[in-house]
């Protein structure tokens, strides 16, 4: 019955999975600009020099963020690299991935997820809740349970639980009740835990999982619906820290803290879609704002019920004895447990052995679950209903309203983002899920403020070009910046070190073609420095002369004509293209000329867009007749 | 106004005249010392505090801990005071002392304390011409010695809250009646015990013994101290506690109140006029001794020539199984309320034990030695009948008794539950010998009228050679009220022998019982009947 603390759930949580999932994980090396903002333009520009990737986004078009860029270091050469990079970390996930299946076998699984909510009282004292305060300092008599003390439920408390059974689908029952679980555990001062276990407040939920949720794949196919038996809420336990020499400290500030807990339907047949559901029912929580600030500060917690039956079985609608793993406090955890315990069963099963119905425990990293009590070690918690404690009754008023009020659900603005604005399902997750909700809000500020700069009204059916470009800085690029999210100094309503509107102004700039892309980055790196003082972005372009001034079509051209000199043998592969001889245009032939007229000519007064709409056209008009007229 | 400090008409008043002697019937675990300061703070009345209710003292250097008869807690202080003693020290409270009790409330002759038991002196011999028929009536020199032999039990729970009372150390006391607590020690002390109805009182405070029946109750040697209080000036009855969840709120008290009489208006002594009293036919039980069934018959008869009120015969057919359905519900909330005290935050931690979690059994090792035997008996029953194999067939089965029970009284009573929906009654399931009063049903009733505990109180020897299901038997007569949380009281009710037979005389109490929050009128009635009774005893 040992617990984890919060503090070391926050770190799995946190540092685990979510950078991870997203697509920051296939990012090159990170960028780190040694150059400070003042240094004179001609030192600080180096740009054929300086090997830096850019473009890592998912979704730009090439014409989209129509500004320069640099393209030294060979683009085929950062598409293999890129591509490498992806593959490296793609085998690896791979592992899991075709792991998902055993021929001849079916899996089953139920989860049960343990989320604290986000109020200011507990749930039966009107002691205050708080987060790593001062141990001992919030604490009620009912919460170390005096003597002749009693519960007082705290109404307050069904609002963050009613938004999250919502979230969640969930029927919320008119009249519910409380219960006492029993069980002896220095951490619980009543020596019962008050639960709904007979009259939970919410019932028959479900989730809808698609294919950008990361369920299996190939075998759940694009979308797949788990059922959500019920939804109650209870108390927390105190925190126990261990100190040397078996002696352990209990902090009751957590004690009497208001959980819920979600349990699913058997329905869950793959580990990945398990882990996937604990990362959407996060998403959610969060995104209804029922849970404490920071899910990834320790609010979760997880036990899988796992089972296998041959695959001749199903047939007859039996399961296969279940085992319970304890406190899985990662979407990692839970799927790696899964799949561990499922491969014991199997093995125990196809032995000639049974499986028995027991408590197993996992420990990060490890590749075996072990085995914690057996059901003659287990505990009867002796449920019954608290006779303090009235039923409550929750109107249809209140769900009304909080139905009303809870603004678009995770799945309805991950729609928006990508049909909208045409980020990648992956880019718009990332997008909601980094600095815990607050990176979505950051992006929304610097979008509004962007819109007044470039004077957008708010149409829909206008070009959302520009919205692409501010999200993709607002992941991407932001990104780049610090080692650990964190430091960007994220706040829950979305500023952080760079303010929105600092951004926004480089990216009108960027956007208008006023600036390159190189030097909308440095500018970037400036503000976020500080080198840059707030709203001083256009000035600083205007006393270094960053200000892009282009090529003419003319000299485009005359550039073009000075790199085809000498490059027959390549013209002539756009020429059999031409003339039907080869299937596919030769792009990569293309941008090698491009990339030559780059190097050749000013880089920093060009744009490879331009470069590339012009050697096409000169191609077209002037090379390759003249080729086919020789 | 109360008077206080002058014991009056009862045989404790002879025996108990010393302090040495008091000390014999150790109905207190704690006293107040006497105030020293002067002038002294004035009080109105004098208040003697069950040991499971939690007091501090701002004013003693020392105060008194609240220990609930248990080990676990012999040096438990509360931080806290319930809610009812900070409300009677506001109506002019002195606290005397903290009152012994079986242990957290379990128990029915106050024997089951970690104090020792509470013992009460055998009543002097009666009236001289009714001395030769008293088997045992000891001599009264010999009472006042230290011998067992002749003492009795004082009835418990709150068996020395009830001794407090009798002994005149306390004007008033304070019990709690969970199954009969406070009426039972009433009945064989003497005095007066009066259980509220449920929710009436705050519980804030006081140490859950089974909360859904725990009930602050009153002892007093007249009911009128218990009316002052209640419903007298700031009555009790009016204020709600929102601390205490099962305490009605003000506005609930208010929607009760509405069908009710005697709360606002005082009820003068003309209220039994035309009063209808059901005599519960299941309540003439094999085991009721003959005497109390005669003076049971006696006070039945008064009420019907001297009041002119009616008597009929009623039928509460779920009685039989409500004792057991008690002794289900009970042990198993009490199991639950007990499980904080594991030895790590209350009482000594076995730390000889084998570890505990070898065996899989947490802290086994200091609550067996924490607890005492009748304790550690209600806890496993109530373990079990919760279990998950057992929870249907006890637990919920028990429930469901407890719902018929209060049906039952519903059917009676000529007043609704406000608490619940009217429900309708079918007439097959009645008692074929209760007549019909109308094509309706049987006449409905204001007040019951029974005994409070079938015998009169029995010998502390005898007790303590009993079985705990003989002891369970006493409270055969309390527990239905206290199934439906309604209010009842047991007076004092002579009970004289019948001459040549071997009939103890005393005092054994009348019990009435009335519809929930039927309070006020409860009382008044209970006022004038015992005012009567004490008439028709002394007129013999």
């Amino acid at each position: 019955m040992s617990r984890i603390s919060t503090a070391e759930l926050g770190r799995y949580l946190l540092t685990g999975h979510l950078s991870r999932r997203g697509c920051l994980h296939a990012r090159l090396p990170r960028i780190s600009p040694s150059a400070p903002f003042h240094r004179p333009t001609s030192q600080r520009r180096p740009f054929g020099s300086d090997a830096e990737s850019l473009e890592t986004s998912t979704a730009v078009p090439r014409n989209a963020a129509a500004a320069p860029v640099a393209p030294v270091t060979p683009l085929r050469k950062q598409l293999k690299d890129q591509a490498k990079a992806l593959k490296a970390s793609g085998r690896k996930k791979k592992k899991n991935a075709d792991n998902q299946t055993v021929p001849g076998w079916e899996l089953t699984v139920g989860i049960e997820i343990h989320a604290q909510l986000n109020t200011a009282r507990k749930l039966f004292s009107p002691a205050a809740a708080s987060f790593n305060d001062k141990p001992n300092a919030h604490v009620a008599l009912f919460d170390v349970a005096m003597p002749g003390s009693q519960p007082l439920f705290q109404p307050e408390t069904l609002i963050p639980a009613v938004r999250a059974a919502l979230a969640l689908n969930c029927a919320v029952q008119p009249v519910s009740r409380f219960d006492r679980k029993h069980y002896f555990h220095w951490d619980q001062p009543a020596g019962y835990q008050i639960t709904q276990y007979y009259h939970p407040f919410a019932r028959d939920g479900r989730i809808v999982l698609h294919a950008r949720d990361g369920i299996a794949p190939e075998e759940d196919g694009g979308r797949v619906e788990i059922g959500i038996k019920q939804v109650q809420m209870e108390q927390d336990t105190a925190k126990t820290t261990a100190q040397p020499g078996d002696v352990h400290w209990l902090d009751f500030n957590r004690v009497g803290l208001p959980l819920i807990e979600i349990i699913t339907l058997p329905q869950i047949r793959h580990p990945a879609t398990a882990a996937a559901f604990v990362r959407k029912v996060q998403m959610l929580l969060s995104a209804v704002d029922a849970c404490v600030s920071g899910m990834e500060a320790g609010g979760l917690r997880a036990d899988v019920n796992v089972s296998v039956r041959r695959s001749e079985d199903v047939a007859t609608g039996r399961l296969g004895t279940r085992t319970e793993i304890k406190n899985l406090s990662s979407f990692k955890a839970v799927e790696d447990a899964i799949i561990a315990e499922r491969d014991r069963q199997i093995a125990v099963l196809e032995a000639g052995g049974v499986v028995e119905g027991e408590t197993r425990g996992w420990s990060l990293g490890s590749t075996e679950t072990r085995r914690l009590r057996g059901k003659e070690g287990e505990v009867d918690y002796r449920y019954m209903p608290d006779p303090d404690l009235g039923p409550v009754v929750i109107g249809e008023d209140l769900v009304g309203h909080l139905a009303a009020s809870m603004g678009v659900l995770p799945d309805a603005e991950i729609d928006e983002l990508v049909g909208r604005y045409g980020l990648s399902a992956k880019d718009a997750l990332s997008l909601m899920m980094l600095d815990d909700g607050a990176r979505i809000q950051y992006f929304y500020n610097v979008l509004d403020a962007l819109e007044e700069r470039l004077g957008l009204g708010n149409d829909a059916a206008s070009d959302q070009r520009h919205a692409l470009l501010a999200a993709n800085w607002c992941l991407h690029e932001l990104g780049k910046l610090t080692e650990l999210a964190s430091d960007l100094g994220m706040t829950p309503n979305g500023e952080c070190h760079v303010p929105s509107a600092d951004l926004a102004a480089v990216l009108s700039h960027l956007h208008r073609r006023e600036i390159t892309a190189k030097v909308a980055k440095d500018l970037l790196w400036g503000v976020f420095r500080g080198d840059i003082t707030a709203g001083g972005v256009t000035q600083t372009i205007d006393a270094a002369s960053l200000w892009f001034h282009e090529l003419s079509e003319r000299e485009y051209a005359e550039l073009a004509d000075q790199v085809v000199e000498g490059e027959d043998k390549v013209l002539g592969e756009f020429l059999r293209f031409k003339q039907g001889n080869a299937k596919a245009y030769p792009q990569g032939k293309l941008m090698f000329l491009v990339g030559k007229m780059m190097r050749v000519g000013t880089e920093q007064r060009m744009d490879p867009a331009s470069a590339e709409r012009v050697l096409r056209a000169r191609l077209e008009r002037v090379y390759l007749p003249a080729l086919e007229a020789r | 106004m109360l008077a206080r400090g002058r014991p009056r008409g009862l045989h404790l008043r002879h025996v108990c005249s010393s302090r040495q002697q008091r000390r014999l019937l150790n109905h207190f675990i704690s006293k107040e010392p006497e105030p020293t300061e002067q002038p002294p703070t004035p009080y109105r009345f004098t208040l003697a505090v069950k040991d499971n209710i939690a007091t501090t003292s701002s004013s003693t250097p020392s105060p008194q801990p609240t220990t609930c008869a248990s080990p676990f807690l012999a040096t438990y202080h509360s931080p806290f005071e319930a809610t009812i003693v900070t409300q009677l020290r506001a109506r002019g409270a002195r606290l005397v002392g903290k009152t012994n009790l079986d242990e957290f409330g379990m128990g029915s002759h106050s024997t089951h304390s970690a104090a020792g038991a509470v013992s009460q002196p055998p009543p002097p011999p009666p009236n001289p011409t009714h001395t030769h028929t008293h088997t045992h009536a000891p001599d009264s020199n010999h009472a006042h010695n230290h011998d067992m032999e002749g003492m009795l039990s004082a009835g418990g729970s709150s068996g020395g809250s009830a001794l407090a009372v009798a002994t005149g150390e306390a004007d008033l006391a304070l019990g709690t009646d969970t199954g009969g607590s406070v009426r039972l020690p009433a009945a064989y002390c003497g005095v007066v015990g009066y259980k509220p109805s449920y929710g009436m009182v705050s519980r804030f405070g006081v140490v859950p013994y089974a909360n859904s029946l725990d009930t602050v109750g009153f002892l007093a040697k007249g009911v009128r101290a218990i009316r002052e209080v209640v419903l007298g000036k700031q009555g009790l009855w009016g204020e709600g506690d929102g601390r205490d969840p099962t305490c009605l709120s003000a506005a609930a008290r208010r929607r009760c109140a509405r069908g009710r009489e005697g709360y606002g208006t005082p009820l003068g002594g003309e209220v039994l006029r035309g009063l209808r009293f059901g005599i519960p036919l299941e309540y003439n039980i094999e085991e009721l001794e003959p005497g109390i069934r005669d003076a049971w018959a006696a006070a039945a008869k008064m009420l019907q020539d001297e009041f002119g009120a009616r008597v009929v015969p009623v039928s509460l057919p779920t009685t039989r199984h409500a004792l057991a359905a008690y002794y289900v519900i009970a042990p198993a909330e009490a199991s639950s309320n007990l499980a904080k005290y594991d030895g790590i935050r209350y009482g000594a931690r076995d730390t000889e034990a084998a570890s505990d979690a070898a065996g899989g059994v947490l802290y086994a090792a200091s609550r067996g030695k924490g607890f005492g035997d009748e304790v550690k008996r209600r806890i496993l029953l109530g373990s079990y009948t919760l279990s998950s194999e057992a929870m249907d067939n006890y637990f919920i089965k028990a429930q469901r008794v407890r719902r018929l029970v209060r049906k039952d009284f519903n059917r009676v009573f000529a007043l609704d539950n406000p608490l619940h929906e009217r429900e309708t009654f079918d007439l097959t399931d009645l008692d074929e010998s209760i007549a019909m009063e109308d094509k309706w049903g049987p006449e409905e009733v204001d007040f019951l009228l029974c005994p409070t505990a079938p015998t009169l109180a029995p010998k502390l020897a005898d007790v303590m050679k009993q079985t705990s299901v003989d002891a369970y038997m006493n409270d055969v007569f309390t527990v239905p009220a206290s199934l439906a949380g309604l209010p009842a009281i047991s007076i004092p009710m002579p009970v004289a022998s019948t001459a040549g037979d071997v009939v103890r005389s005393g005092t054994a109490g009348l019990q009435l019982i009335g519809q929930y929050w039927d309070d006020a009128r409860l009382l008044a009635v209970a006022d004038a009947v015992s005012t009567a009774l004490k008439g028709a005893s002394t007129a013999k």
